[in-house]
């Protein structure tokens, strides 16, 4: 299954007679299967969230987990916290692994681990929050008082500290890359990355979503559904800096270009009637705005400070895989 | 030099259910809506400093002496044992609508403060009951006649904001069906048969209001702040409106410039323009201000 024991988990003396064993099991199974195994590689990594509860320690310190796991699915996620499943059911969200660490003097942790049954998705809800420091665990982490995320292969994992003391924090970390070491492999982030012009990027400004409704929560559009945006599609959000002049971008991979045309066509009505396909509009507060259409992606400028960025942007956006 | 705010189409496009420089912009009232002609909606904010210890416990005496002054206020009453009377009698069943959201619960002494008043006011013990999560099961809720709807104000991941209005939800057996569209429909449940028109007293908390929140919990006490008050009004949509003008001045002022809830508490302005609960525009609520105010943003 890929699992890795947590190198401070590797007794001394061990780590050599062990890596010998792991080398010849791996070998021995190479064989057996061919190159069958390769072809699996992908699929190696902790294969459910029970796997993952067996696995992890329920002694991390001076922490001790409490109780029974709690485990959730799309429905009883609800039960567990309340309308903020709403964001996890809009990345397709498999399930929940739920365990509350305790220690006498200190304040609780909770652990939780969301299977969101691919990593793009994984990814994708690890950008609905992007507030915080960058930190080394998993493929993308970032903490922030009392609260550390982070996201590596299908999973979301989030640590969350009822008050922040320094051994709560440690042991936070300590088990956030128990979590990480557990699952493995690595995933691919979204495809539609490829597509986003790459010059003046802002970092950490990405977000990957298909629900309208997180489109607004981080950039409020319409009421309306004017992008049509849904199960279906993958949308990016990100920001963008040159020479000074900022930008908001916009890039929506859909079906197939009928229903990309669709969309732009319903979103130039809606939002940038006067527009006429004669180039950039300028909004009332100055900035520019325009949509355009590469095969089955749509890219717009929701806001840029001049018009030679936002014609540059909708250049250089590009269709992908 | 004040900078001038520049009405964008998004503004526009938002404005039925927004709230924008701290203040609610409302579509105009529906010509139907019972609550929302020419009449205006009382709305008492009590605040008191010392209801809240340096480590945020509460002072009951001070709690109840903030519920008594806010009740006495709103109803015109000439003392709180009258304006009791004045919202349930001894042949009244009442439940309590509280949330039990761990991060930021009802208080319990607010429960036991608004049940001590019920019982001096005539209800019988056996005839109270405060739930949450088992309102439909409860029996005291099942035969109820009366409702006392208590709950602080937080920030909340889809519908925007916690609200009066929300803590409704438990009513259905399917909370989820109302989270459309950042639960906009909530007002349909206040007109359900086994809820309508029950309702005499709206209690919206606010000793230490939650103005942001990120991740699954959404909770971080750094985002709250001792507000030390509660609204109180039997219209829930003035008084969530009053409490979400308050929120929204708090992010502004912590965050520096306008930062809105998101997203937007649409469900606020679709009780009053769509069903007609109450009213959610600053000029339809008269608001009375009593005890501590320092910083009301508001």
């Amino acid at each position: 299954m890929g699992m890795e024991l947590p190198a401070d988990r590797v007794p001394a003396g061990y780590a050599t007679g062990e890596a010998v064993r792991k080398a010849l099991f791996f070998l021995l199974v190479t064989l057996a299967a061919g190159s069958f195994s390769l072809v699996m590689t992908r699929k190696s990594f902790a294969g459910s969230l029970e796997t993952l509860a067996e696995a992890l320690d329920r002694q991390v310190g001076a922490w001790t987990a409490t109780g029974q796991d709690g485990t959730y699915d799309g429905e009883t996620i609800y039960d567990y916290i309340d309308g903020a499943g709403e964001v996890y059911r809009a990345y397709n969200m498999r399930g929940c692994l739920s365990r509350r660490y305790a220690a006498a003097g200190e304040p609780d942790i909770v652990l939780d681990i969301f299977d969101m049954g691919s990593s793009e998705d994984a990814f994708g809800v690890f950008t609905h929050d992007r507030d915080g420091s960058p930190a080394d665990v998993g493929q993308d982490a970032l903490y922030r008082q009392g609260w550390l995320s982070f996201w590596k292969s299908r999973f979301f994992v989030s640590l969350y500290m009822e008050r922040e003391t320094p051994a709560a924090k440690e042991t936070a970390f300590h088990l956030a890359r128990a979590v990480a070491s557990l699952i493995g492999e690595e995933g691919r982030k979204p495809a539609i990355l490829l597509g986003l012009p790459p010059q003046g990027l802002r970092d950490g400004s990405v977000r990957y979503l298909h629900h309208p409704m997180l489109l607004n929560y981080h950039y409020y559009l319409s009421d309306e559904n004017i992008l049509n945006l849904g199960e279906e599609t993958d949308a990016l959000l990100a920001m963008y800096s040159r020479d000074g002049k900022r930008a908001r971008f916009l890039l929506v991979r859909y079906a197939n270009p009928e229903k990309a045309k669709e969309a732009c066509s319903r979103f130039l009505s809606h939002y940038l009637p006067e527009a006429e396909g004669k180039g950039p509009l300028r909004l009332e507060n100055g900035k520019w705005a325009d949509a355009s259409l590469k095969g089955r992606f749509l890219a717009v400028v929701l806001e840029a400070d001049s018009r030679s960025l936002a014609e540059d942007l909708l250049a250089e956006a590009k269709e992908c895989p | 030099m004040p900078v001038k705010k520049i009405i964008t189409r998004r503004d526009f496009l938002r404005a039925g259910a927004c709230i924008t420089l701290g203040s609610f912009i409302g579509l105009p009232h529906g010509e139907g809506s019972p609550e929302s002609g020419e009449g205006r909606s009382r709305v008492v904010l009590v605040r008191d400093r010392g209801v809240l210890d340096s480590k945020e416990q509460i002072n009951r005496i001070a709690l109840q002496d903030m519920l008594d002054g806010a009740v006495t206020a709103l109803l015109d009453a000439p003392d709180p044992s009258s304006a009791w009377r004045r919202l349930v009698t001894s042949r009244d069943i009442v439940g309590i609508k509280t949330n039990v959201w761990p991060y930021l619960p009802t208080p319990a002494p607010l429960n036991e403060a608004v049940r001590k008043r019920l019982v001096e006011a005539g209800v019988r013990q056996e005839n109270i009951s405060a739930d949450d999560r088992g309102v439909l099961r409860d029996p005291v809720f099942q035969r109820c006649t009366a409702l006392i709807n208590v709950r602080p104000m937080r920030t909340h991941h889809w519908s925007g904001l916690g609200t009066l209005l929300k803590n409704y939800i438990m009513f259905v057996p399917q909370p989820s069906r109302y989270h459309d569209n950042a639960c906009e429909r909530l007002g349909a449940i206040w007109q359900l048969p086994h809820v309508k028109g029950k309702t005499r007293l709206n209690i919206l908390v606010m000793l230490t209001p939650l103005f942001h929140g990120t991740g699954p919990h959404h909770f971080s006490r750094q985002h709250t702040w001792p507000y030390c008050g509660l609204i109180v009004s039997q219209d829930p949509v003035a008084a969530d409106a009053t409490g979400a003008r308050i929120i929204q001045a708090r992010r502004d002022a912590f965050f520096g410039g306008d930062r809105p809830v998101t997203p937007l508490p649409r469900h606020i302005v679709a009780a009053d323009t769509r069903f007609g609960l109450g009213n959610s525009r600053p000029e339809r609520v008269e608001l009375l201000r009593l005890g501590w105010q320092e910083d009301p943003y508001l």
